[in-house]
């Protein structure tokens, strides 16, 4: 369980992160999702008891994260965003060590499950520099595991893996969510998307909108383009449909219509299939346009980008480098 | 406690596994072995040769080999020191370590008696020509003891000094470089004192400064076996001022942006 009210934290003048607010409930995956230098990171430094804010709360499992600090902890296991880790210990001295520190009982035995549960155990005696880059996250997540916490803090757990290992740690990042509270940051959508029961967009530092991965594909359906393709000539189509009231604008685009509702607030599809049909059209289509994830993204962070140069350019690029590695 | 005993234990053995740390350990015992054996040979002779105005004693090959040691501590104690904290900022692994349930002193503290422990080995090896010379002299058991656990308390002190700039600066090189020159200008305060003490107007200051220094808690008490509550308090003072020190500019890196 996680709160978090009006957090800022100020670096001199720049504000890392300004006035958020977000819970992340137990047994959901809660999504991070910002372009690079959005604020993420610091997010989690703080939630962790890493970095105190500036102002604001944050409680994690029910403890102040700066009043409370040790309590919280007790209670965090972290995965930082480069997962550091002594090069030259073995996998499980290094559990080992982490959970002396923790004053952990039956340490060998709770190293020797989580690196089981990581998938390790063949590697675990080998020293940590001979591991690969996906072999050290699995290290770096099995320690933040060991001392079964109740909330799971993961930075960016899938940069710099191969395609398969960023399924298998999506799906080990999903089962961890129905007995955790797991935060988990990432830049990439489609990732967001299949493994986040509730998404928390940040940008700038700033909380641009939360909510189920469905609730903000609905809410950007409202107000949005609507494709409508029917049997018949789409010029006289066209021109129908560009009278309508609650139509702004109709295009052809190739043998259908694009057309632009007039509010943004009301859906147009039902007044849209009235007319046509009413028209003698036979209606083969009617879909809102491209409501996926990635266009409500790109547009949140470019809405909230309109003051400084807006990078869409960058934002795409990065949503693109992110669908090959899902695809 | 816990954690104190896990990061001491790892630091412990990171240093017995460390071949830098050897080689700084074996240096200084070359260097130590060289101008023992260079100095027991030609007081063999000279004492032998009977020019000599006094002999030369047992008591003072053995004081002259451990003020050397401590001497040499602005070279050694920034070497061992140079990388207990400034490599695990620059590793990452800092902040592994700070959202961890400990306190940050207990991280300090496990860092320091880890070095200062590594220290008190490379000390007992010295015990060697301390043997050889009660072999072949006669040596003072008091002036023995309060020799050694001044070298030691010394040490501990030097090193303490030394590990502030790890935690200062990531770089191991600068680090290394300020302790040295840290332990040194403590090491030379003793001249400076008793540059100062020949004017008038300075001569309250070379007390202050004399106090402030190293040496003048070593040279002419410990090292001739007088034990006395002012300068162990000193070096121990030295210690946890340093420890505690560190422990706050470990802290700040919570603060800072990295």
């Amino acid at each position: 369980m996680i709160e978090v009210e009006h957090l800022s934290k100020r670096y001199g003048d720049v504000f890392a992160v300004n006035d958020i607010s977000f819970s992340a409930q137990g047994g959901q995956v809660t999504g991070f999702l910002g372009p690079n230098g959005a604020g993420k990171t610091t997010t989690m430094r703080i939630l962790t008891g890493f970095t105190p804010p500036s102002s604001g709360t944050a409680r994690v499992a029910g403890y102040d994260v700066f009043e409370q600090s040790l309590d919280v902890r007790r209670r965090v296991g972290y995965l930082p965003e480069n997962v550091p880790l002594y090069r030259d210990m073995t996998a499980r001295d290094y559990l080992m060590y982490l959970g002396e520190i923790r004053g952990l009982k039956q340490r060998g035995a709770r190293a020797d499950a989580v690196l089981a549960r990581v998938g390790l155990s063949s590697r675990a005696h080998s020293r940590i520099r001979t591991l690969s880059k996906g072999m050290r996250q699995r290290v770096g997540l099995a320690a933040a595991l060991l001392h079964d916490p109740q909330v799971l803090i993961l930075d960016e757990p899938t940069i710099g893996l191969d395609p398969i290992q960023v399924l298998e740690l999506r799906s080990l990042v999903k089962e961890l969510g129905r007995d955790h509270t797991v935060m988990f940051s990432t830049h990439i959508l489609s990732e967001a998307e299949q493994v986040c029961d509730k998404l928390v967009i940040i940008n700038r530092g700033q909380i641009v909108a939360q909510g189920s991965p469905a609730e903000l594909r609905a809410e950007l359906a409202r107000g949005s383009r609507v494709l409508v393709r029917a049997v018949g000539d789409v010029e006289s189509l066209r021109a129908l449909l560009a009278g309508l009231s609650v139509v702004a604008e109709a295009q052809i685009d190739g043998d259908a219509i694009i057309v632009t509702p007039a509010s943004q607030a009301d859906d147009p599809r039902s007044a849209l299939a009235h007319a046509i049909i009413g028209a003698g059209y036979e209606l083969l289509e009617l879909r809102p346009l491209a409501v996926n994830l990635e266009d409500i993204f790109i547009e949140l962070t470019r809405q909230s980008q309109s003051a400084a140069p807006a990078t869409p350019e960058a934002a795409q690029a990065t949503l693109q480098e992110g669908s090959e590695v899902s695809a | 406690m816990n954690a104190l005993w896990a990061v001491y234990k790892r630091e412990v053995g990171v240093f017995f596994r460390s071949p830098i740390a050897y080689a700084i350990a074996f240096g200084l015992m070359l260097f130590l072995g060289v101008l023992f054996s260079a100095s027991v040979n030609s007081a063999v002779l000279q004492n032998q040769s009977g020019f000599a105005q006094q002999p030369i004693t047992a008591d003072l090959l053995f004081q002259s080999n451990l003020a050397v040691l401590v001497f040499l501590m602005f070279i050694v104690a920034p070497l061992l020191t140079m990388r207990l904290i400034s490599e695990e900022a620059r590793e990452g692994t800092l902040e592994v370590l700070m959202t961890l349930p400990m306190g940050d002193w207990a991280f300090v503290l496990g860092k320091f008696l880890a070095v200062w422990t590594f220290y008190t080995v490379i000390l007992a090896l010295t015990l060697a020509h301390t043997l050889m010379l009660d072999g072949i002299g006669v040596l003072d058991g008091g002036v023995v003891f309060g020799a050694y656990l001044g070298a030691w308390l010394y040490g501990g002190a030097t090193l303490a000094l030394a590990m502030i700039w790890s935690a200062i600066t990531e770089d191991q090189i600068v680090a290394a470089f300020l302790g040295s020159a840290t332990v040194l200008v403590l090491f030379l305060a003793d001249g400076l004192a008793q540059l100062a003490g020949t004017q008038d107007f300075t001569r309250g200051a070379a007390n202050f400064i004399r106090e402030l220094s190293l040496q003048s808690h070593y040279q002419n008490t410990m090292l001739e076996g007088i034990i006395r509550a002012e300068d162990i308090a000193y070096f121990v003072f030295v210690m946890i001022a340093a420890v505690f020190l560190t422990t706050l500019i470990v802290g700040t890196r919570r603060w800072r942006a990295s």
